[in-house]
């Protein structure tokens, strides 16, 4: 080979490669989502898939539009949802959290706005519980349909630990500090908190929130009134939950404990501490974890009532649900439209009571007995029903961008980072839209 | 000795292979024309510097995954030098990265030397103490999660030493755990360069130092450490990068916490742009940690002397 043919060689070599890594690169690009005859359902991936799979088998057997489910493990999803949701695999109908999940993709004018489909069969709307339903409405107009379990934030006890101690499940703020006093005489963790994952920690600010000032507060603070933080009554929650943390009632190393790789609640399971305070997932957490304790000695109540608040006893906190909403440009609106119908059908409700959860719609009531827990599942459909406030999490409600900064402050608070002042500066600090 | 020896013939045999190797022309025999290099050079190119350029331009630009990317001009810029936790994501990357060379560093080339050693029980326990490189980050990390529980891990059992046990709640035995979990991790690697380096020095020069009386301890530090010198520089520039780099620890053992004490800029980057979606402003956090890390290795490598690339058997 001599010299002048060696250049051409050169090139084709360098040729065929980048060919072929281009080729490589643009493979992940081949599956279309939306240009085909079928609807995509995009789920956050977890246990709760099999009712999911059920109903779309059930959708499938009468539509000519078929359904596809496609789901993303749990951690990811929320990432990988934002990644795909402007691109051509975008789903058709998706999972969310409502509020301020899915609010960017509104201001982005990807969300298709549930009202003409809800005109034309207003048991989209009316079939579910209002409280619930009202956390996917975005400037005025619904964006989802509850899809899965509610979620209210309940007060859990170890009925063994406080009977030993005699003790029962605080109806007030004050009957709490007190059972926090003599627990933690006793040489008993009062209260098991995962601080290490933080959003744990966040649940004591939100109910806290309510009780004294009222859900009001918050929603303000929503919509960019920063003053609401600095108001006498945010000061009279912070002091108060200070007071608490002052009296060791959380221990001294919660940062330290996860929720999410079962540190909390084993701590409640094993007697070394009586209380947390969690979603109503623990429930089914501990079924799994800890059968035995599950059975006998786990209970619950309502968080207890502060006196002189501004909020009803009876106002939750939590997820209230999962959503499903619609993209705008899905090509089969009307096969969407009849499969969000089966999420108020009674199989529906069926099927997710028999794996734990517990639906809001307005006929679950009447099926209850058929629950993996009866009592469990009737206790908190009523709270739910019966709340005049269901404050979306903090951290759901808010925008995605202040969800670090909002989580951190909660932490910092707790381990005395900082001051009220100083978690009254880094709230005012969030951004909002 | 015979390590080299073995080398040098297999090399020897190489160079005759590719010298008798038909229809190769006489001018470039055994030097690899540019063809060789392009699938390289064109995997580089797609792969690290296409993106690269990507970040820097989306480091002047404001973009949340949704709408198209809008041109912001020096906004992300300026707002990173303004931002505390920024500037204290650094220090804590620099930090961490120096603790991780002093700690690893000594650890490293003591097991390494004893490694390179010939019995047959410091092969096997050389073997065991491997495994922690053959895992993933992730697993390491939640191991260690489990086994520092306060509550039903090691310190509730040794509270004498531990305390309450509240490790991820105080920002010194933060990044303690963090440092000893990486150490734990990447020493195994370090070792291992030592190790090789060590079984490269000559034997001559042990026999010559032994005939004028020298020891154990004076061997060591006149003939294995000065040899090692270039094997210094190598370990210790891929723990600066490693070390500026890390990510999956700080993700799994404390999330940035208590509060931002452990947010290194690795981590940072990866909140504003996966929890905050805030991908103008990771960028520019990605460019600066980038010209940190260069800096760092073109210092490193001019005060070692590392570029001459000076071979340590001069003088033999």
């Amino acid at each position: 080979m001599t010299r002048r043919t060696r250049l051409p060689r050169t090139a084709l070599v360098g040729g065929a490669v980048l060919a072929m890594a281009l080729s490589m690169s643009a493979c992940g690009g081949d599956d279309s989502a939306s240009g085909d005859d079928k609807i995509h359902v995009l789920v956050y991936g977890d246990a709760t898939n099999k009712v999911e799979k059920q109903l779309i088998a059930t959708f499938n057997k009468t539509s000519k539009v078929k359904a596809v489910l496609d789901t993303i493990p749990g951690a990811d999803y929320q990432a990988k949802l934002q990644t795909i949701i402007n691109s051509k695999q975008a789903p058709d109908v998706f999972f969310n959290w409502g509020g301020g999940s899915i609010k960017p993709f509104v201001d982005a004018g990807l969300l298709l706005p549930l009202d003409d489909f809800i005109a034309k069969d207003p048991g989209l709307k009316d079939n579910f519980l209002p409280s619930v339903f009202n956390s996917t409405v975005v400037d005025g107009k619904a964006y989802g349909i509850p899809m899965r379990g509610t979620q209210p934030v309940l007060m859990f006890n170890n009925s063994k630990v406080l009977k030993d101690n005699g003790l029962t499940a605080p109806k007030t703020w004050d009957e709490l500090v007190n059972a926090a006093k003599v627990l933690k005489s006793k040489g008993v963790t009062p209260i098991a908190l995962g601080g290490g994952d933080k959003w744990p920690t966040l649940m004591w600010f939100e109910y806290l929130y309510d009780r004294v000032a009222g859900p009001e507060l918050f929603q303000s603070a929503l919509k960019g009134d920063k003053d609401v933080w600095a108001s006498d009554d945010s000061k009279a929650a912070l002091n108060k939950l200070k007071e608490l943390i002052d009296a060791g009632a959380f221990g001294t190393n919660f940062d330290s404990v996860k929720f999410t790789d079962g540190g909390s609640p084993t701590l409640l399971a094993t007697g070394k501490a009586a209380f947390e305070l969690m979603g109503s997932w623990e429930y089914s957490t501990l079924q799994d974890s800890q059968p035995d304790f599950a059975k006998s000695d786990l209970d619950y109540s309502a968080f207890p009532a502060v006196d002189g608040g501004k909020g009803a006893p009876t106002d939750i906190v939590g997820n209230t649900n999962n959503f499903y909403s619609v993209l705008k440009k899905t090509k089969h609106p009307e096969a969407v439209a009849e499969f969000l119908k089966l999420q108020y059908s009674d199989q529906f409700v069926k099927s997710q009571l028999s794996i734990g959860n517990l639906p809001t719609t307005t006929n679950t009531e009447a099926q209850l007995d058929g629950a993996a827990s009866p009592d469990y599942a009737r206790f908190q459909y009523d709270l739910v029903k019966n709340a005049p406030s269901f404050q979306l999490s903090w951290d759901q409600a808010y925008p995605q961008t202040a969800g670090t900064a909002l989580t951190t402050a909660v932490q910092q608070f707790f381990n005395g980072g900082i001051d009220v002042d100083g978690f009254i500066k880094a709230m005012q600090a969030l951004p909002t839209s | 000795m015979t390590t080299t020896a073995t080398a040098v013939s297999a090399d020897s045999k190489g160079v005759e292979r590719s010298g008798r190797r038909p229809g190769r022309s006489r001018e470039g025999a055994g030097r690899p024309g540019f063809a060789w290099a392009a699938p390289a050079a064109v995997f580089f190119g797609l792969f690290a510097i296409v993106p690269l350029a990507l970040v820097v331009a989306l480091s002047f630009a404001s973009w949340n995954g949704l709408s198209d990317p809008e041109f912001a001009g020096l906004d992300n810029w300026k707002k990173l030098f303004d931002d505390p936790i920024m500037i204290k994501s650094l220090w804590l990357s620099l930090l961490l990265t120096l603790l991780g060379v002093v700690v690893q560093t000594p650890l490293s080339i003591l097991l390494g030397v004893w490694a390179a050693g010939h019995q047959r029980n410091r092969a096997v326990l050389s073997a065991i103490y491997f495994v922690p490189l053959l895992l993933s980050a992730t697993a390491v990390s939640v191991l260690w999660r489990a086994v520092l529980d306060p509550n039903f891990g090691v310190p509730a059992h040794a509270k004498w030493l531990f305390g309450d046990g509240n490790l991820f709640g105080m920002q010194s035995s933060a990044i303690g755990v963090l440092i000893f979990v990486s150490t734990w991790q990447f020493t195994p690697l370090h070792t291992l360069i030592y190790q090789g380096a060590a079984r490269s020095v000559p034997r001559v020069l042990y026999q010559a130092a032994e005939i004028d009386g020298a020891g154990r301890y004076r061997q060591f530090f006149h003939i294995t450490l000065p040899q090692l010198r270039n094997s210094v520089v190598t370990s210790m520039i891929l723990m600066v990068v490693g070390g500026l780099t890390t990510f999956d620890t700080v993700l799994i053992l404390t999330q940035g916490g208590p509060g931002t004490d452990t947010t290194i800029s690795a981590y940072y980057m990866y909140q504003k742009a996966f929890k905050s979606f805030d991908y103008g402003a990771a960028s520019a956090i990605g460019v600066m940690l980038i010209l940190v890390a260069t800096i760092i290795s073109l210092v490193m490598v001019r005060l070692t002397g590392y570029d001459k690339m000076n071979s340590t058997m001069e003088g033999m």
